[in-house]
């Protein structure tokens, strides 16, 4: 069977302190100007004191239903074997069809490579190698999990019936791979 | 907050390309060396990361021959195997082009950035040269040495030795220095915190979600995440540790120690207290216990606007949680001039619930001799101190030597600050030089007006460091420092619950012409004429003599990286001493209650836990009791200014490395939108903070995460030298606000203030 790779961010643990993003870039050499993952800590938002932040991972986020697969017209935009939302290099035209499509802003154009780029969940460097990306290596917290979904005894697979998680712009219609396991405000005024 | 960090990361992307062709002028960087692969040493070296003092070990690969891709190395278990966004990017600190990575000399005027290369040996003759005439004209004594405190410090102050200079200063008084020297005088040694076993923690403003210090911060969400811990903070500005907290309460900047003392108040009123532990262990109780009776938590309420009901509720649930609960003790200690009653008010909070050397408490640590001791076995090696007999004494007094008060810092890193007032009133007496490596004051020490005329008045200024810091900047001569990815070193102890040790190993060949400060110093010494007191070849020498010669350890620890012995042990943990008496058939015999607690010892006058010290009331009379003391930090017309560390950046060190500096190369300032809204400032808008000493340009972050009394911002921007391209001018510089204090008996400096805020 076929893999299903997901990835679980869970915003409790996260800190936003970009120990991820720059796990990413040096790994995968993401050129400056650019960028295939960062945490965005938005707000706080609330009233004082009951203020929280959000901590919003900004990546691929591994469409089963991909728009920018869809509008590809070279075929460069691909999705594997595995489920893996990919790019050949030598196809991309650069005509950045899959940059405006991409309903989660995350694909840009490589300026070395002058392709079309984004996050592969490391695909080609750690993945192959048998390792897990690079974010989920060096998160200070544990706040990653990635693995095989269809592997009913994988950490993600468990993750994923025991924990409450939401995609984003799911109405959209593009099954997303990145699972967010959302904030839980603990208990005030016991 | 992060719109902001938006924009400046892709400002920041297009800045440092148009920067280039400027660095490419700078003599002796690395920028001015051709371009050649990396030469990576072995396929994956373990070492210890070097881009903040934390010193997490570190794996360290090389892919491709042009990059090193960094990772926490697994043996050791508190670390995860983790590393947080400076440690992974240690190789764009390696391949900087705007690096220094040849000796510099000063052409121009101090601090005017004219430079030309020297050779090492041309470096050290004309330094030595000058060094011999001041020692001979002024005395040795009259040259200032300071160092980050840390792995290679050793050598720097080994070099004042012997030369002859009493006057070796770190970073202590800038940073960590109440919270060890009152560790001191209550217990005699540091203290750790076990902030994984916790079942209840209260935090005053030490944010380990951005003062990432990897075993505690994930010790802390370990706690938090897998334990259910409850986490209190009190802190004046929505931090993200008092984001993940389950109650945030923002405390009046400079106040903790009244809520500290409330919090006794209850534990002693209510008598929620181990008298058990008190009774056994720990002199002076009276004498507190009779002091904090005007401690209320109504009075600590005007004081510091926590709210009395909270403070009872919070001791109460703190003390039902004992002993695995704990009173965080902090990092950055700087908070108030009464610093050292405030750290030993939050010790006595753990005393009170007899959490010492218990699991989610605070303990002493096992280094290996004692640990072998109560093994009845050598279950790990002791490391040997090598050394070297016939050490000049020194003659003169430390120049921080003047008042008995200060007495605890003169052998806990010295008080740094006092350079300026030697230097710049020849109090007590004049300095005439300034030696230094990888200590930037321009930015950490406060007063920059102060410390750029102290720089420019002496006759000799020497700076080791990888970059044109702030400081290095006003350097006569810079001596390049190898990073630590291209750095031997010896073994350190990273001993905890059981002994560890670890090692700096280098990752990849030397690039360009720089080397490790260790070998720095000891040629400087040599030129100076003192090579009786370098007895050793290199750092293989060191690490040999510190194994006794043993070549196998050497060998085991160099491939490990990090090694650790034994079962974790805490002397008064029934389980873990069961453990331990399992493991060692020839342990010390336990007592009664199954643990080692009398066996505990603190090197104390009394040999007891000192909860009042009458050391100290003979230091300072009137100071041996914990007390409050009204400080003011600001005029009433002013806003408190208060900084903060950010996850991205240390200090300030890291803000030119240009993966870090496209992450974050600029400070806003927080300002709550009542106070913004008051003098019509929006998000975005130009502003200028003025305080006492100071008067800093920057851009408002208006913000409900702060106090309406308080404006914020993250410390080490804003370098104002032209030779850091990334970071200067950009952002405020906390220093150049910081008035220059000296606070008692623990002489720390202080990063609370007041400033005025106007739109600009």
């Amino acid at each position: 069977m076929s893999k299903r790779y997901v990835m679980v961010h869970d915003e409790n643990k996260c800190i936003g302190c970009q120990a991820c993003n720059i796990a990413c870039r040096s790994e995968n050499e993401v050129p400056e100007g650019v960028t295939r993952l960062q945490v965005r800590v938005e707000g706080p938002f609330g009233e004082a004191p009951n203020l929280h932040f959000k901590y919003h991972r900004v990546s691929c986020q591994q469409c089963e239903d991909a728009p920018c697969v869809s509008v590809c017209p070279t075929g460069a935009a691909y999705i594997d074997e595995n489920g893996l939302v990919s790019i050949h290099n030598d196809k991309c035209v650069g005509c950045m069809y899959c940059v405006a499509a991409c309903p989660y802003k995350v694909r840009f154009m490589n300026p070395i490579t002058k392709a079309a780029d984004k996050c592969n969940f490391c695909k080609d460097t750690r993945l192959a190698r048998g390792e897990q990306p690079a974010c989920v290596t060096a998160c200070p917290t544990d706040a990653l999990y990635f693995g095989d979904a269809n592997d009913s005894k994988s950490e993600v697979a468990q993750l994923l019936n025991t924990k409450i998680t939401y995609q984003d712009k799911t109405h959209l219609g593009t099954k997303p791979r990145v699972y967010r396991v959302p904030t839980k405000r603990g208990g005030i005024e016991s | 907050m992060i719109e902001l960090n938006r924009r400046h990361f892709l400002k920041g992307a297009g800045a440092s390309g148009a920067t280039c062709a400027l660095a490419s002028t700078l003599p002796g960087s690395l920028a001015a060396l051709e371009k050649s692969p990396l030469k990576g040493v072995a396929s994956e070296v373990a070492s210890i990361c070097e881009m903040c003092s934390t010193r997490c070990p570190i794996k360290a690969r090389i892919v491709d021959g042009k990059n090193v891709f960094i990772t926490g190395n697994k043996e050791a278990k508190s670390f995860g195997g983790k590393v947080c966004a400076r440690g992974g990017a240690g190789h764009s600190l390696l391949y900087d082009p705007q690096r220094i990575v040849n000796p510099l000399k000063r052409v121009g005027e101090r601090g005017a950035g004219e430079w030309a290369e020297i050779s090492w040996a041309d470096a050290y003759k004309e330094i030595a040269t000058k060094m011999n005439q001041i020692k001979q004209q002024y005395g040795a004594e009259t040259i200032a040495f300071s160092s980050k405190s840390g792995s290679l410090s050793g050598h720097i102050f080994h070099l004042a030795e012997a030369f002859g200079s009493p006057n070796t200063f770190t970073h202590a008084s800038t940073c960590p220095g109440s919270y060890v020297v009152a560790a001191k005088a209550i217990f005699g040694t540091k203290m750790k915190r076990d902030l994984s076993n916790a079942k209840y923690i209260i935090n005053f403003g030490h944010n380990l979600y951005e003062g990432i210090n990897m075993s505690e911060t994930r010790g802390l969400m370990q706690a938090q995440m897998d334990r259910g811990a409850k986490l209190v903070v009190f802190e004046p500005r929505f931090s993200i540790v008092a984001d993940k907290a389950d109650e945030w309460h923002a405390i009046r900047p400079g106040t903790d120690v009244a809520v500290a003392l409330a919090l006794c108040h209850v534990l002693i009123n209510d008598n929620l207290y181990d008298h058990d532990f008190i009774e056994k262990y720990v002199v002076g109780f009276d004498e507190f216990a009779a002091e904090v009776q005007k401690y209320t938590p109504e009075w600590a309420e005007t004081i510091s606007d926590v709210s009395a009901t909270a403070i009872r509720r919070i001791a109460h649930e703190y003390a039902s949680h004992a002993p695995h609960a704990v009173v965080d003790f902090g990092h950055r200690a700087t908070f108030t001039p009464e610093e050292f009653d405030m750290r030993r008010a939050l010790y006595a909070a753990n005393i009170l619930i007899g959490n010492i050397e218990r699991k989610g408490g605070i303990y002493m640590g096992q280094k290996a001799p004692g640990y072998n001791k109560f093994a009845g076995e050598n279950v790990a090696p002791a490391l040997a101190k090598p050394g070297v007999k016939g050490m000049p004494k020194p003659t003169a007094i430390r120049i921080d030597q003047v008042e008995k008060q200060y007495a605890m810092m003169w052998s806990n890193g010295g008080i740094y600050q006092t350079i300026l007032d030697a230097t710049l009133d020849a109090k007590p007496y004049q300095l005439k030089a300034w030696v230094m490596s990888r200590t930037n004051p321009m930015q950490t020490l406060t007063d920059r007006a102060k410390v750029e005329q102290s720089l420019k008045k002496l006759d000799l200024v020497v700076s080791c460091d990888l970059y044109i810091s702030e400081t290095a900047a006003y350097a006569d001569y810079i001596l390049p420092e190898s990073t630590y990815l291209e750095r031997d070193e010896e073994i350190q102890d990273k001993s905890g619950k059981n002994p560890a040790y670890y090692v700096r190993q280098r990752v990849v060949e030397t690039i360009g012409n720089t080397r490790p400060s260790w070998q720095i110093f000891k040629e400087l010494g040599q030129a100076l004429g003192l090579e009786q007191f370098y007895p050793w070849d290199n750092i293989q020498t060191l690490q040999l003599m510190q194994l006794n010669r043993d070549h196998s350890l050497l060998e085991h620890i160099k491939k490990m990286g990090y090694v650790s012995y034994g079962k974790p042990l805490m002397l008064r943990e029934p389980e873990m001493v069961t453990e331990f008496v399992k493991a060692y058939p020839n342990a010390k015999s336990v007592d009664a209650d199954g643990t080692y607690a009398s066996s505990m010892s603190f090197k104390t006058p009394s040999g007891k836990i000192e909860l009042t010290s009458p050391k100290i009331e003979g230091m300072a009379p009137g100071r041996g009791v914990i007390k409050h003391r009204d400080v003011q930090l600001k005029q009433v017309d002013e806003l408190y200014f208060i900084q903060g560390k950010v996850a991205v950046h240390t200090n300030g060190a890291t803000h030119n490395i240009p993966m870090l500096a496209n992450l974050m190369s600029k400070n806003a300032i927080w300002i709550h939108p009542i106070t913004a809204g008051r003098l019509d400032i929006h998000s975005g808008d130009a502003i200028r903070l003025t305080s006492s000493v100071g008067s800093e340009e920057g851009t408002a972050l208006v913000t409900p995460g702060i106090r309406q009394d308080t404006v914020f911002a993250y410390m080490g921007f804003g370098s104002k030298n032209k030779e850091l391209v990334r970071a200067t001018g950009k952002g405020i510089h906390c220093g150049n606000l910081l008035p220059n204090v000296i606070a008692p008996i623990c002489g720390m400096n202080l990063h609370t203030t007041g400033v005025k805020l106007v739109k600009i």
